[in-house]
């Protein structure tokens, strides 16, 4: 029944997100979607870090492919990019300590620019890491994304199975 | 070696390893494959997706869109609409004057164009900006190859057009052309964006320009209509100065864009075939 009970509210929490990053996001920030943060990016990394990192490299292959299918200015990029990220991230949760809220907060922004930094570099753009969208507003994103983890940790860790020391 | 869940055993954990391996190569050289996909597969693929599993996302991405500009941009759509209802005050005279010595010239009437109205639903990821998912298909009457607008000038063209939505290819993608010309005729070229930068900080090239010939900073420059797929006369950008010059033969200037494709919400895309006042016509029927 309990086991019933948490794999519900996990599945609600990741609905939540889904809204969030489908409906809040875009009414909030509008067309200025590079400051916004990456609600699905933050899923993706909520499942890495209680997931085997197999499973998080699928649910990353998964997500980015959602990405593709909404930019599809290259193909295959993010599914790519969100790949290496939930795997890196599920063995990156084995060397660090991960009931740090400091260390899964570091983890949501560092994510970010690994991602931007893997999709510009695999879609061609590679000069564009020398360009303020990068520099600026890679950092940008991974600061609210941050935040928004922050949140998330701190009033719905339960739902998605996080520990916290 | 310790696993996140507990201790287990050694073998079941190099098995498990070896499993988690095995899973991401597996996503790894799908990704892979779908990198090297040939580009209209791609598309393809999104389209049919689109248009089927991501439908209410998408559904509800439009929605929070037009919830948020219906109240942010009411004001200024009034502001706009009375500077509009002013300016049209005298249309009808000079509509008249054109129809006049356009049948003194022998020269018909100039074809009109339908507009179908879109939101961008943007996304999160730095290569968004040079293709966008607009809220409008093929239902709703949008082509592939249809010119996109925005309020201040041309946006792209539509590359794909599934049931329900689009997908536009920007100035800033590295693939888009445009037949040019400066406002007041005199100069030809392509305008094309320079390679390899960030979607947010792309500029334009106007290329092809004779050594001859020189265009003023600050100089408008428009679609020239050849080709077949632009109207002559869409904004494009502003001349920012000489990019470069190849020895003797032509000029590449810098152009500004008009139009920001990355904080564009809302748009028009043009349907060919509206013909004159029955496209004005057709244009209002699309839009309400």
């Amino acid at each position: 029944m309990s086991l019933r009970r948490d794999s519900g509210r996990l599945i609600a929490g990741f609905a939540l997100l889904a809204v969030l990053h489908f409906y809040a996001r875009p009414r909030i920030w509008g067309g200025d979607s590079r400051a916004a943060p990456d609600f699905l990016l933050l899923g993706l990394m909520l499942f890495a870090i209680r997931a085997r990192p197999g499973m998080a490299a699928l649910g990353g292959f998964l997500t980015g492919l959602l990405t593709d299918v909404l930019t599809p200015a290259h193909f295959g990029v993010g599914a790519l990019a969100y790949t290496l990220v939930g795997y890196l991230a599920a063995w990156g949760r084995a060397v660090f300590f991960p009931h740090n809220l400091m260390v899964n907060v570091g983890f949501f922004a560092g994510a970010v620019v690994v991602r931007d930094l893997i999709m510009l570099i695999a879609s061609g753009s590679g000069r564009a890491l020398g360009s303020a969208g990068f520099l600026i507003g890679s950092p940008l994103q991974a600061l609210t994304t941050a935040i928004a983890g922050t949140v998330v940790l701190l009033f719905f860790r339960k739902w998605f199975a996080v520990r916290m020391a | 070696m310790r696993h996140p869940h507990g201790r287990v055993s050694g073998s079941f954990t190099r098995d498990a390893s070896r499993s988690d391996t095995l899973l991401f190569l597996a996503c790894l050289g799908l990704s892979a494959g779908a990198i090297a996909l040939p580009d209209q597969w791609g598309l393809s693929i999104a389209t049919g997706l689109r248009d089927t599993a991501l439908l209410p996302v998408l559904w509800l991405q439009q929605r929070a869109v037009e919830g948020r500009t219906s109240r942010a941009r009411f004001q200024a759509l009034q502001a706009e609409r009375d500077s509009v209802a002013y300016a049209a005050q005298t249309l009808g005279e000079v509509t008249a004057e054109n129809e006049r010595l356009r049948a003194l010239l022998g020269v018909r009437a100039r074809a009109g164009f339908a507009t179908v109205p879109v939101e961008v639903l943007h996304q999160t990821v730095p290569t968004d900006g040079r293709s966008l998912v607009l809220s409008a298909g093929r239902r709703a009457g949008v082509v592939a190859g249809a010119p996109v607008i925005g309020p201040d000038g041309l946006v792209g063209l539509v590359l794909s057009a599934g049931r329900e939505t689009s997908v536009a290819m920007t100035w800033a993608h590295p693939d888009f052309r445009v037949s040019a010309v400066t406002e007041d005729g005199a100069v030809l070229g392509i305008v094309a964006p320079s390679g390899g930068t960030d979607p947010s900080e792309s500029f334009l090239e106007f290329r092809g320009v004779a050594f001859r010939d020189t265009v003023a900073t600050g100089a408008l420059v428009v679609t020239s209509g050849l080709g077949g797929i632009y109207p002559r006369g869409l904004p494009i950008g502003r001349v920012a100065g000489i990019r470069k010059e190849e020895l003797g033969w032509e000029r590449v200037y810098r152009i500004t864009p008009l139009a920001n494709p990355g904080r564009l919400t809302h748009g028009l895309v043009l349907r060919q075939g509206g013909g004159g006042a029955e496209g004005q016509r057709d244009s209002g029927e699309v839009s309400r």
